[in-house]
């Protein structure tokens, strides 16, 4: 698991952007800032750099030439990968899209609605409720894959798109997130003039609440989108039909052959760029949503 | 707050999905985990054919067998070597990265912030498959640019390396994430904060050191604390890495053992009583951190 | 309230549909093992094996009664891992599996293999003996029918070898002789590796020495992991990596992938199947090598040792083991099931009928015609060998217990590697109750 999967994000809300952001950016250059930053971002982009060139040379060429020379067979290769055994790769793309997409959505709407009843109701029971759910954030995806395996395949749904994602559908970081974002997006005072009108619950929920959580609501649906679509664990145990597969366990499936079958690193490496190219879309599509402030929680406590 | 006029119903229904879910994904495979810890198989005969398999109650002998196993230990501590690189190093980048950013001193900010965010979008997998290329000498252009300038290159899979290289991939796929989070508590200061100490000529290191960083204390509590977290489940690191090495054991961390004993020796029962360990250790380690720095974003009451 | 249900109670709806739909002929698991006539029947088939799916074709345009369909998984061990993970859970097994050979008792074992002796019929004259053994473990029992082998065999480069004036290395002794005097000649050049990562490269030499490292007695297992013939395989490896004439990294990395095309690696000692390896990771150096028997302990008395090879056999779970059993008799003996076997899937069948679809040499070694006789001899000197229950525990031990002794390039800490294989491997077997000796 990457360090990154794990943590929790709470969007910056609107009252936490900095009310005068017109006065940084403006100041004298520092060349010192400049190189630091662009080492960083060397750094992070090496690997990236490394697998777009890797994946521009023959099977031939990989090994044998020097390994920042780009070569011209890049469409050679998404060809070939594309043709592998009646185009599985792309299925895979479809079916990972799937389980994060149809995942994430679900886990989003799940986690609002809990997460708006902890921030806006007292009710016995509800601290712990909250505290079984912190609990849930710190149990290890491998430790419960075992058990999940089990118990799914005594009603024999291991091997279907359900076995992957029912399991995905609950985040407790998504609630406790959305707990956070409720408490600091919604006003009580909303919520009683909308009662006094004589809107329910639900009508409350669905026209005032989840409106104020939106933005913050994207931000959960990004967070839970990475994670399943980067998961590898769960569906590595639940499935046996490589044409269920997500894309992780199919880029493994292809780097591990059997010891008597040639390596596939060509595909591999090819299959890894393609993988990636998706999500640096979403990213630099919805970038300004990727403002997370993990204090605003503690500070407004 | 007026909410007793409410329905009584209500909160439990908006909570239904989640309870129901977060009871038969996430307590149930505990509660069976914890279950199976206390199980064991038994053979009778040769063990071969229909039969001759029994599962019986088994005490806490698994849990003795997983802690006295002489690769449990090493691996405790390696994770705890790893944790002691991985963590301060990537917090560190990240709140500089952040600093830097937010000092608003450079022109290429955007382009930083966006190349450094990338690696968040590469699996875990997929991004200890890239770096194990780059680690191998023979295909690794990082070895081909140091004979170049006439160095030796170390062998970064080998018994000496290996756990910074491990690091690395943690450090590399980490760092962005936690730069947003810190950065973003960053923006959220307001300018006349510093603006005064600036006027009365304190420089941006200072600036950063006496007032950006302990108002952004309470981010950088939060991150350590999830930081740590992944830390003791590194996991998909090691496993991608090992068939490339001789240096990385099939019980190179915990979890690897968990794995080797479920997947690899098929006894799930061990694997369960190691998994029970590694929830208990991480609930104590996160719990009484917090409790230590008396943070109450973890389980605020408002 | 009720209506907040809805989506929840919609998914958790389809989500039983699905169950109900996937496991609804579960109840008669077993007790209807044959169709009733003119019913379809659909079987599931996993296997790595590449192009299954092409040599399966042909028995389904046959056979439209019985229709199987490939899973194709990654590799031999995770396909294990995930049987017997749906055997332990009661359900999510294929109808019908690959299962290397090394892993049936371990898979027997945990009732996951069907013994199918009654459906098979007599198929026991089309195999060797060696393979016959390893699906009915000596039984009556038959636990699957053998599908390939594995035989070893030396690949080296003739052109590497014609420069220092070597010859296809005879004995162990002149392996060595020719790893010191390829790496003398090119310090960069070796004439192999020690893999720490394959265990069952380990096992076929060990096997080639004369040890047999599970045996039965009785009701009584004894486990011979570090016995001398074994023990003198060690050694003599360790002796060469400490020398630093053979390299110490694993097989199958990049690494060494890159090596075996640009010649660092100038031999391997591999399998009847090696060729396919090779053209895939050393295709610039085609028609630069050649096949040979294995070097030998004893020149007077050959012997040799299998990596690869495995059995097609019924799972426990299947409800159709008459139809199953007739697949896999088809696959494992029938002329056209052998030819798609050997020319779709690429592998060496077992069958003693096997030649007859064998003509040309492979692709990488289209110069070498005598390479299936070398490779039918390979087969026929394979010693026996006996595998255990716990394979599995022996093997992880292997990886972890050499992959210190390979890093350590000390002599002195092979043997010990093996002395601990043995340890974990019999505190393993009696920790889950078998009866062992030695």
């Amino acid at each position: 698991m990457s360090v990154s999967t794990v943590l929790p994000v709470v969007p910056a809300t609107a009252s936490s952007e900095a009310p005068a952001q017109a006065h940084r950016g403006n100041r004298r250059i520092s060349p010192a800032a400049t190189v630091l930053l662009l080492l960083g971002a060397l750094y992070c982009l090496f690997p990236v750099l490394w697998v777009l060139i890797a994946s521009s040379k023959s099977a031939g060429e990989l090994f044998s030439t020097f390994t920042l020379a780009p070569s011209g067979h890049l469409f050679d290769n998404i060809s070939d990968l594309s043709h592998y055994r009646d185009g599985l790769y792309w299925r895979w793309m479809v079916n990972t899209a799937l389980y994060a997409g149809v995942g994430a959505t679900a886990s989003t709407l799940v986690s609002a609605m809990a997460g708006y009843a902890l921030a806006k109701y007292t009710f016995p029971g509800k601290r712990f409720v909250f505290n079984l759910i912190l609990a849930g954030v710190l149990v290890p995806g491998v430790i419960l894959a075992i058990p999940q395996y089990l118990l799914l395949a005594k009603v024999g749904m291991t091997n279907t798109y359900w076995s992957v994602l029912l399991p995905s559908m609950i985040t407790p970081y998504g609630i406790y997130l959305c707990r956070i974002f409720a408490a600091a997006a919604i006003p009580t005072e909303v919520l009683e003039a909308a009662r006094i009108d004589g809107a329910g619950d639900w009508r409350t929920f669905g026209t005032v609440a989840l409106p104020m959580m939106r933005a913050g609501l994207v931000t959960v649906f990004l967070f839970q989108f990475v994670a399943i679509w980067n998961n590898f664990m769960l569906p590595y145990i639940m499935l046996g039909d490589d044409r269920l597969y997500p894309l992780t366990v199919g880029l493994n499936g292809l780097l591990n052959q059997g010891a008597n079958q040639p390596s596939m690193y060509i595909a591999v490496v090819t299959g890894a760029l393609l993988s990636i190219i998706p999500l640096i879309a979403l990213f630099l599509g919805l970038q300004r949503y990727w403002r997370v402030d993990l204090g605003a929680g503690a500070v407004k406590a | 707050m007026n909410k007793a006029t409410r329905k009584a119903g209500a909160p439990y229904s908006f909570l239904a999905p989640a309870l129901i879910l977060f009871v038969l994904f996430l307590a149930a495979p505990i509660v069976y985990a914890a279950y199976l810890s206390l199980r064991r198989t038994k053979v009778t005969g040769l063990g071969l054919g229909a039969g001759s398999r029994h599962e019986v109650w088994a005490g806490l002998s698994n849990y003795a067998r997983s802690l006295t196993d002489p690769d449990f230990l090493p691996s405790v501590l390696r994770v705890g070597a790893y944790g002691m690189i991985v963590v301060p190093t990537m917090l560190g980048v990240a709140l500089l990265m952040a600093l830097l950013l937010d000092a608003g001193r450079t022109r290429v900010g955007t382009f930083a912030r966006t190349a450094i965010f990338l690696p968040y979008a590469v699996p875990a997998v997929v991004a200890s498959l890239l770096w194990g290329f780059l680690y191998l000498p023979r295909v690794s252009p990082i070895n081909d640019l140091l004979t170049g300038i006439g160095m030796t290159p170390p062998d970064l899979l080998s018994g000496s390396w290996v756990l910074y290289a491990v690091a690395n991939i943690a450090v590399w796929g980490g760092t962005g994430f936690n730069m947003i989070v810190l950065y973003t508590a960053l923006r959220a200061i307001p300018t006349d904060l510093f603006e005064a100490a600036r006027l009365d000529g304190a420089s941006d290191v200072q600036i950063a050191w006496r007032i950006k960083i302990p108002i952004v204390l309470p981010s950088l509590i939060m991150t350590f604390v999830f930081s740590l977290i992944a830390t003791l489940q590194v996991f998909a690191e090691p496993m991608t890495l090992r068939p490339l090495t001789n240096t990385i054991s099939t019980t190179w961390t915990p979890l690897m053992k968990v794995y080797r004993d479920a997947f690899i020796r098929n006894d799930i029962y061990a694997a369960a009583a190691t998994s029970v360990v590694i929830a208990l250790a991480t609930f104590v380690l996160s719990f009484g951190f917090l409790k230590l720095v008396g943070n109450r974003a973890f389980n605020q009451e408002d | 309230m009720k209506k907040t249900m809805l989506p929840l109670a919609g998914v958790l709806a389809a989500a039983l549909m699905m169950t109900t739909a996937c496991s609804g002929s579960d109840d008669n698991a077993s007790s209807d093992s044959s169709a009733k006539p003119g019913e379809k029947v659909e079987l599931t088939y996993w296997t790595w094996a590449p192009n299954m799916d092409k040599v399966v074709e042909g028995w389904n345009t046959a056979h439209p009664d019985i229709h199987v369909t490939v899973n194709k998984q990654d590799g031999g061990d995770p396909a294990v891992t995930k049987l017997l993970t749906a055997i332990k859970a009661g359900s999510g097994a294929p109808d019908v599996m690959q299962a290397e050979y090394q892993k049936i008792p371990t898979l027997v074992s945990a009732n996951a293999l069907a013994d199918i002796n009654k459906e098979a019929g007599s198929l026991k004259a089309k195999f060797p003996d060696s393979a016959w053994n390893a699906v009915t473990l000596g039984s009556e029992a038959l636990y699957g029918v053998p599908q390939d082998s594995g035989p070893m065999m030396f690949y080296y480069r003739t052109d590497v070898f014609q420069k220092l004036g070597l010859e296809a290395p005879k004995t162990w002794d002149d392996y060595a002789a020719a790893a010191r005097k390829i790496h003398t000649a090119n310090k960069k050049q070796y004439l192999g590796t020690f893999s720490a990562n394959d265990p069952g490269w380990f096992a076929g030499l060990s096997q080639q020495a004369g040890a047999s490292w599970w045996g039965v007695n009785g009701d009584t297992w004894s486990v011979a992991i570090n016995d001398p013939n074994t023990q003198k395989v060690a050694t003599y490896w360790g002796g060469l990596v400490q020398e630093g004439v053979i390299d110490n990294k694993p097989m199958y990395t990049p690494e060494w992938n890159a090596a075996l095309n640009d010649g660092t690696q100038v031999g391997w000692l591999s399998s009847v199947w090696g060729p396919g390896v090779l053209e895939g990771s050393a295709g610039n150096t085609k028609g630069k090598w050649k096949a040979a028997l294995m070097p030998q302990w004893d020149a007077a008395s050959p012997a040799n040792g299998n990596w690869g090879g495995s059995a097609t056999s019924v799972t426990t779970q299947s409800k159709h083991k008459a139809q199953a059993a007739q697949f896999i008799a088809w696959l494992n003996t029938d002329p056209a099931g052998i030819k798609a076997l050997a020319t779709q899937a690429n592998v060496y069948p077992a069958s003693v009928d096997s030649s007859a679809a064998l003509t040309s040499p492979p692709a990488f070694l289209s110069d070498q015609t005598d390479f299936y006789s070398i490779a039918a001899e390979s087969a026929k000197i394979t010693k026996p060998f006996t595998y255990g229950p716990n394979v599995n525990v022996a093997y992880s031990s292997y990886n972890d217990a050499f992959g210190k002794a390979a890093q350590s390039k000390k002599a002195t800490n092979f043997p010990a590697a093996l002395a601990t294989m043995q340890q974990t491997t019999v505190d393993d077997m009696k920790n889950t109750g078998f009866k062992v000796s030695g």
